[in-house]
């Protein structure tokens, strides 16, 4: 078995051995000072052409794994030290290691009965749309794959924590909640897969991020009944070409701007959000410069049938140039146009067994192949335009 | 006339059978806050007003989603449904921006907790009987 196959089972007994002796020490020894929480997550995946977390073409791939636990400490009532660790296994994009995701010093510096005012400091996550800060705890999310046209599995190491520092505040009134996020730093990724997804599966060289601010403001009424934000990111990669490739050490600009809108009622939720990005392209020498605009939308209907029972609908679309979305560009660069963009219709369903262990199912129809992972399906050329999507989850979480 | 008469005693009736079977937010005598605002207690136990007007630290106790008296609670006295409450609290625990309220196994636990722990705020199914515990009254 590759080492992309599924977890040796003596490792994922002892991981999950390890998770349940966790949950122990948290139920012994609780101290109000201390909190111990952690996730598990095994996804599996069918398609019908192209390939997800794996090998998934004609077979089922196992190969996405989550498992994190994180701890939170608050040695004085207005400082609170978080960290959490965890490992991913994600196809040929990640071979599975274990990571810092977040590691967190919070100062709450004012807090009066309607506000709060804090600095954070450490690896922190970035907060963009509903889902981002999060992404990687399945409860959490509403599918299986998160909408791919703005939480890009592939480029996420871009998206996922930070090093450096955040200021929120939030503010309560009679009227709804408001909160507010600026944080600044150091993005996390540096991988193959962000380089293919900006310059193309020929360039061989290496990515280098300058620090970028993320920002947020939402506002929710009713304790989250209805929830609007605003999110906004400025980031720049610096390229350091290989020896004797034909790109110069150019940057690429990326500037994301995402509107999201929820409703969340007893039985029926609707979401839906909006992303327009900024793309600047500079200094690559061969390639000359250019600017264009890039496009994502969805929406996202769910029904409670019972508490513990619900099904979801959603329709997603994706444009890499607004004013190419048939794909020309890529045509004349040798590619199939359909790298353009993706349209996904998907279904699901999901289950809470218990409040801590879940399980789900979805199908998408997929026009497109924008979104797919490039360490996944080597040669672009053998992959189709039209494709379906299975996949299966098993969570638990305490 | 009578007619009217018996539906008004039935109308009350209704009214104080279901008043007998609401859930009243409760805290240890030590907390210097009389009265509440459906704002202010929303803001308490989506772990988001951490602390009394005193500057004290609020202890909040709950119980499991699918408790009863749980999700009378909810909807009662913050006019939400369990699973709002749970995205918020998943949100702050699984991104490290914030701590999720201290679950409890059932309301006999709660009322222990509550009266015993200073500061603390809890929810129970009936006026507790115990001169540790205040019941909130709505502003």
């Amino acid at each position: 078995m590759n080492r992309y196959g599924f977890l040796s089972m003596n490792r994922f007994v002892l991981i999950c051995y390890a998770l349940l002796l966790s949950s122990q020490v948290q139920a012994d020894f609780w101290r109000e000072d201390l909190q111990v929480h952690g996730f598990l997550t095994q996804n599996f995946f069918h398609t019908s052409d192209n390939n997800v977390y794996g090998h998934s073409d004609d077979g089922i791939s196992p190969g996405l794994t989550e498992i994190g636990l994180n701890v939170s400490y608050q040695p004085f009532d207005r400082l609170t030290l978080s960290a959490q660790g965890l490992y991913r296994r994600a196809g040929h994009v990640d071979g599975g290691v274990v990571r810092l995701d977040y590691g967190i010093a919070d100062l709450n510096l004012f807090n009066s009965q309607s506000s709060n005012i804090g600095i954070r400091g450490g690896r922190i996550k970035v907060p963009f749309g509903l889902y981002n800060e999060t992404r990687d705890v399945a409860f959490t999310n509403p599918t299986i794959l998160l909408p791919q046209g703005i939480y890009f599995d592939r480029s996420r190491s871009l998206l996922v924590s930070a090093d450096g520092g955040s200021l929120y505040a939030d503010h309560h009134t009679e009227y709804g909640d408001f909160f507010f996020k600026f944080n600044l730093g150091m993005p996390l990724g540096d991988n193959e897969e962000i380089r293919s997804s900006i310059l193309g599966p020929s360039a061989s060289g290496d990515f280098e991020a300058n620090p970028a601010f993320a920002t947020q403001l939402s506002y929710e009424l009713d304790g989250g009944k209805m929830i609007f934000a605003v999110s906004y990111m400025d980031l720049t990669l610096k390229y350091q070409p290989s020896r004797g490739e034909v790109l110069s050490s150019g940057s690429t600009a990326i500037r994301p701007l995402l509107f999201s809108a929820q409703y969340n009622g007893e039985k029926f939720g609707l979401t839906a959000e909006y992303l327009y990005r900024w793309n600047h392209y500079r200094d690559y020498g061969v390639v000359p410069n250019f600017k264009f605009i890039s496009e994502s939308w969805y929406i996202q209907g769910s029904y409670r049938f019972i508490p513990q029972l619900q099904g979801i609908v959603r329709y997603d679309t994706f444009s890499s140039d607004i004013d190419d979305r048939g794909g020309q560009r890529a045509v004349s660069n040798g590619l199939s146009n359909h790298i353009a963009y993706a349209k996904d219709w998907m279904v699901g369903l999901r289950w809470d067994i218990t409040s801590s262990l879940m399980i789900r199912t979805e199908y998408h129809r997929v026009h497109g192949t924008a979104w797919l992972a490039q360490a996944d399906n080597q040669q672009q050329s053998n992959t189709k335009q039209d494709w379906d999507l299975y996949a299966l989850q098993f969570s638990y979480r305490f | 006339m009578n007619c009217k008469v018996a539906i008004l005693v039935a109308l009350l009736s209704v009214f104080s059978v279901s008043k007998g079977n609401a859930v009243e937010v409760v805290v240890n005598q030590s907390v210097p806050v009389q009265t509440i605002t459906l704002n202010k207690i929303r803001a308490i136990f989506t772990m988001r007003q951490k602390f009394w007007p005193g500057g004290e630290p609020i202890k909040v106790f709950t119980l499991a989603d699918q408790d009863p008296i749980h999700k009378k609670f909810t909807k009662n006295k913050l006019h939400m449904f369990p699973h709002q409450l749970r995205r918020v609290w998943d949100r702050m625990v699984y991104s490290g921006t914030g701590r999720a309220p201290v679950v409890l196994e059932n309301e006999q636990q709660m009322l222990d907790k509550v009266a015993n722990t200073p500061h603390a705020i809890g929810y129970l199914s009936k006026e507790p009987e115990n001169e540790q515990i205040r019941v909130f009254v709505n502003e």
